[in-house]
Parts: C-alpha cells; sequence; structure tokens
C-alpha cells in the first residue's frame, strides 16, 4: 500500500463547470486573499477571516482548503498529503476535489508540485522557491492552552508577552526532565509572535527556518490565517540549558532504508512486533526507486 | 454608500471592460502581490494577456490589483489625480468598492508619487489587530531609478538592493509611521510590474557616498 508502489498516474478529468473554480466564489476568494496579504506582511499574526462552510467538517481540512482554493491557478500542479502520505483518506479526497472543481493537475511528487496541502508534515525533500506549502491547522492559537479567552490571548500578542509559554515548557522539565512536548510545538516567527505550526512533530520545526518556500497556515472551525514568508526566521522555544532537540530514531526505514526521515511505527502482529517506515510516502518511494535503478 | 450615487448619472461610455477572464486573471494578479509581498524588492511582472484593457490614468498593474482585490468590503481612497470619472465609474461598477474621502476610512488607497510625503489619516491597524491597516496602492513612473536601498527582512534571503525613485521624506513618512505589527503595507506599480514593501521590511541607509570613503564596493556577504 505505501512507497513499494509506484505512484499511480493522475488521470486529468476535466474540471466540473457546475462549480465555480476551485469551488468558493470571487467574492469569499477575494476576502480571504486579502487577508493572505496582511499575513504575510505580518509574519505570524492570526488574521481573522469569514470562514466559509466547506462540503466536508470541520478537522478535516477546510481551512486548507480554503487557502488552496483562494491561491489555486490553472497552472498549478497540487500535492496533498495527510501526515505525509500521498494516498490516505484526507488527501485523497482532498486531492480529488480540487481536480474536480479547478481541473488542475495533481502529482505526488514533491518537486513537481507548486502548491502543497499538508496535514500535519513538511516533506522531506527539500522545498523550493515557487512553491507554497498550505497546513491545515486545528487551534490556530499556541496560548489557548494556557489561556482560554481570546481577548486575553490576543492582548498577550499585542503586548508580546509570552512568559507563559516558557512556563509551560519549564513544567514539562520539571515533571518529565526534557520537554516533553513532540508536536505543535511552538516558534518564534522573526523576533516577534509565537506561533503555533499545526500538528507537524518537532522533527519539521527546522525545516521551517529560513525556508525558501512561502508557508500558509489555514484554521477553518476558529476563522483564522497566518503565514511565514519565504527566509523567515523561525526559531523554536527553549531554554540554554534545555536546548530544542528533534527526534531520533535507532531504526531505518524497512522500505527504503533511510536513517534521515521521519518515521511511524508499525505494529505487525499479535506478539508487538514492530517495523519503522518513512511517514513522507514520495520521499520513500523515490529513494526506492533510486535504490533500483542504482542495481 | 452615498458616494456611489454619484456614479448613476455618469454616461454608460465611460464604462470600459474589465478582465477577460474575471476569474483566472484576478487570481492571476493575486498571486503576483502574493509573490511581491513574500519577497520584498523584486519587481513580478504582468503578462499582457492577463491585465485588463487600458484604463485612462491607470497603469495596467494598479488596474489588475484594484479588479482583484477591491469589492464591497473595501472603500477605497483617491489620490487626486486618479479622482477622475473615468476612474470611479469603472471602479465602483467593477469592484463596487465604496470611494471615501476621508482616508482613515480607507482599506485601500490609490496614491501617486505628489502624495508620498505625507502619508498621515491612513489606518495603521492596532496592535491587537494590525492587520486592519490601509493597504496603499503607490503607481510610479518607473520601479528604478532612485537611490538604491538595501531591504532586510521576512522574504528576502539577505539583501535585496532596490532603487525605487523616492524623495526622502516618504521613508522619512514610513520610518515614523512603522510601529511593527502596526503599519503600512505598499505595493509600488508601474506599467505592468509590481513591488511589495510589507511593514516588516527594514530599508538600510547607507552612509552618503558623498563621505570621504568610496562607497561603491559592495560587502558581498554571503551569510545566511
Amino acid at each position: 500500500m505505501n512507497a513499494a508502489t509506484p505512484p499511480r498516474l493522475q488521470p486529468q478529468a476535466p474540471r466540473d463547470e457546475a462549480y465555480n473554480f476551485a469551488y468558493l466564489d470571487e467574492q469569499t476568494k477575494r476576502m480571504i486573499r486579502r487577508g493572505l496579504l496582511k499575513a504575510v506582511a505580518i509574519p505570524g499574526y492570526q488574521v481573522p477571516f469569514g470562514g466559509r462552510e466547506m462540503p466536508l467538517p470541520y478537522g478535516w481540512g477546510t481551512g486548507g482548503m480554503q487557502l488552496t482554493a483562494a491561491i489555486l491557478g490553472a497552472e498549478d500542479v497540487l500535492k496533498v498529503i495527510d501526515q505525509g502520505a500521498d494516498d490516505t483518506t484526507n488527501a485523497v479526497s482532498i486531492r480529488r476535489f480540487f481536480a474536480r472543481t479547478a481541473g488542475v493537475a495533481t502529482t505526488e511528487r514533491t518537486p513537481e508540485a507548486t502548491i502543497i496541502q499538508t496535514r500535519h508534515r513538511i516533506p522531506e525533500t527539500p522545498l523550493h522557491a515557487d512553491q507554497i506549502m498550505v497546513y491545515q491547522v486545528p487551534i490556530p492559537e499556541p496560548l489557548r492552552f494556557i489561556e482560554p479567552s481570546e481577548t486575553e490571548t490576543r492582548t498577550m500578542h499585542a503586548l508580546n508577552d509570552y512568559g507563559v509559554m516558557h512556563v509551560k515548557l519549564y513544567e514539562d522539565i520539571a515533571t518529565f526532565g526534557h520537554i516533553a512536548t513532540a508536536y505543535a510545538y511552538p516558534v518564534t516567527v522573526d523576533e516577534r509572535y509565537v506561533m503555533d505550526p499545526s500538528p507537524i512533530p518537532k522533527f519539521d520545526n527546522p525545516k521551517l527556518d529560513m525556508s525558501p518556500a512561502l508557508m500558509l497556515f489555514g484554521a477553518g472551525r476558529e476563522k483564522r490565517l497566518y503565514a511565514v514568508p519565504p527566509f523567515t526566521r523561525v526559531t523554536s522555544l527553549d531554554f540554554e540549558d534545555h536546548p530544542f532537540e528533534v527526534q531520533k530514531w535507532e531504526h531505518n526505514c524497512a522500505i527504503c532504508g533511510s536513517h534521515e526521515s521521519f518515521l511511524d511505527e508499525l505494529i505487525l502482529d499479535d506478539q508487538g512486533t514492530q517495523s519503522f517506515v518513512c511517514s513522507d510516502t514520495d520521499y520513500c518511494a523515490q529513494r526506492v526507486s533510486q535504490g533500483r535503478a542504482a542495481q | 454608500m452615498s458616494t456611489s450615487l454619484a456614479t448613476q448619472s455618469l454616461p454608460a461610455s465611460l464604462l470600459q471592460p474589465a478582465f477577460t477572464d474575471p476569474v483566472l486573471d484576478a487570481q492571476r494578479s493575486f498571486r503576483a502581490a502574493l509573490r511581491a509581498l513574500a519577497g520584498p524588492g523584486v519587481a513580478q511582472s504582468l503578462l499582457a494577456m492577463q491585465t485588463p484593457p487600458h484604463l485612462e490614468g491607470l497603469a495596467a498593474a494598479s488596474h489588475a490589483l484594484c479588479l482583484a482585490l477591491l469589492d464591497i468590503d473595501t472603500p477605497l481612497w483617491l489620490a487626486p489625480k486618479f479622482d477622475t470619472q473615468t476612474i470611479r465609474a469603472n471602479l465602483t461598477f467593477h469592484c463596487g468598492c465604496p470611494i471615501v474621502s476621508d482616508r482613515q476610512n480607507a482599506r485601500f488607497a490609490l496614491l501617486d508619487d505628489s502624495q508620498l510625503h505625507d502619508l498621515s489619516g491612513f489606518d495603521l491597524g492596532n496592535d491587537r489587530y494590525p492587520d486592519q491597516s490601509c493597504t496603499l496602492l503607490v503607481q510610479l513612473p518607473s520601479l528604478q531609478g532612485g537611490t538604491q536601498l538595501a531591504w532586510r527582512g521576512p522574504g528576502i534571503e539577505s539583501k535585496n538592493h532596490v532603487s525605487l525613485p523616492l524623495q526622502e521624506a516618504f521613508w522619512q513618512e514610513r520610518e515614523s509611521r512603522n510601529d511593527f505589527p502596526r503599519g503600512i503595507d505598499v505595493f509600488f506599480v508601474a506599467g505592468s510590474e509590481l513591488l511589495g514593501l510589507p511593514r516588516s521590511t527594514q530599508v538600510l541607509f547607507k552612509p552618503q557616498p558623498s563621505s570621504l570613503q568610496p562607497s561603491s564596493p559592495q560587502p558581498s556577504t554571503g551569510a545566511v
């Protein structure tokens, strides 16, 4: 099911003319586009937007889809990943949604894509300057777990008052001896706004820093969007004596043998036999095909 | 809305067609604007086939940005140079945007270079909602020919050298009104080109070349 099989070619279906291009109406797109321009001008700041009801429930990527719909053009090549995989339900259905409503080309190959909508991973293959990443975000407010009031968190952002974030990380250290936050690890964008990078594993946080690609984040239920422009400093919060660290594995990918990528654990039988495979299926498949070509 | 009543008495002969493909041409103009703002100081060009027909007084890229970004939710302020019957009639018809005489109420403003010494009155947003600031569309004769300045900040790998033909007064105005996260975002437009200057960009003023040491050799520090 995974990287061992070559990616299927996506047949290019004609656009369904019953829908406006990319589903959303033009006025909604303009509203989101204006929000995106402000988000880019104020890196890491959460811009409120008039989120629309999409033909799938909140939690399935409605925020990311609205941003994708607002930026998508006829010439774009769209890739959609869900936890790194191109072939899971969420990824397949969102890709088919835009293939049908916008008639755009889709791909599973990271370097070929111009827009990559993602749920909770950044591809292992380095991004390039003409790519836009669109993240699906469940809870955009990094301070929400500490301060439930939106009025308060907005004031804290306004006053650059982020001391509580370090308290939260410190409590991790006091309880577990290390910073136990493993995903949605808070970052500071361009030394100003503290931002939730969406629930990507902290393994992916360093890829946000000075990335040549534009990063856009959309939260459908919370109706917030934010952005990290290319070549922007993104630092993960930490302490001098407990510096930020990413996950490491003792295992290699069972399919491609990679020791550098983010690995998913698979349980193979009732005895708990483990196996580890790359979460990024395209990266894994490319390594396998390169390995075959080299033989 | 009362401001748009005036257009009802305008002759229909002033109206011109807008984008050939309203959906995709607006999307292309927006993507150029997004690229411009995400890479400050790098000029983006709109292709002739995706810009709207010529509208008297507006550069092709200004016209395209207006059609792509303005609608009933975006009150527009026009500098006197652009406050013509033709521009009013076409923008109110195609965009439906209210045209306001008060800078404070404008979400977008269309300016020429005679206005840049005074940017007072435009909404800079507030600390809680800095996104509510006004966006300036500044139409210039050219995007080159001025003093070369180095730009730095988000969207710029190390430094971008930009020589917009602007007076010192503009930079002082911008400096005095930029209190990050509050501030002004600008699109400079000339012909079919546009160039973004978001509030996050720092503009470095090099020492004047009139000083004794020659300032020509660029320190090419590749360090990122």
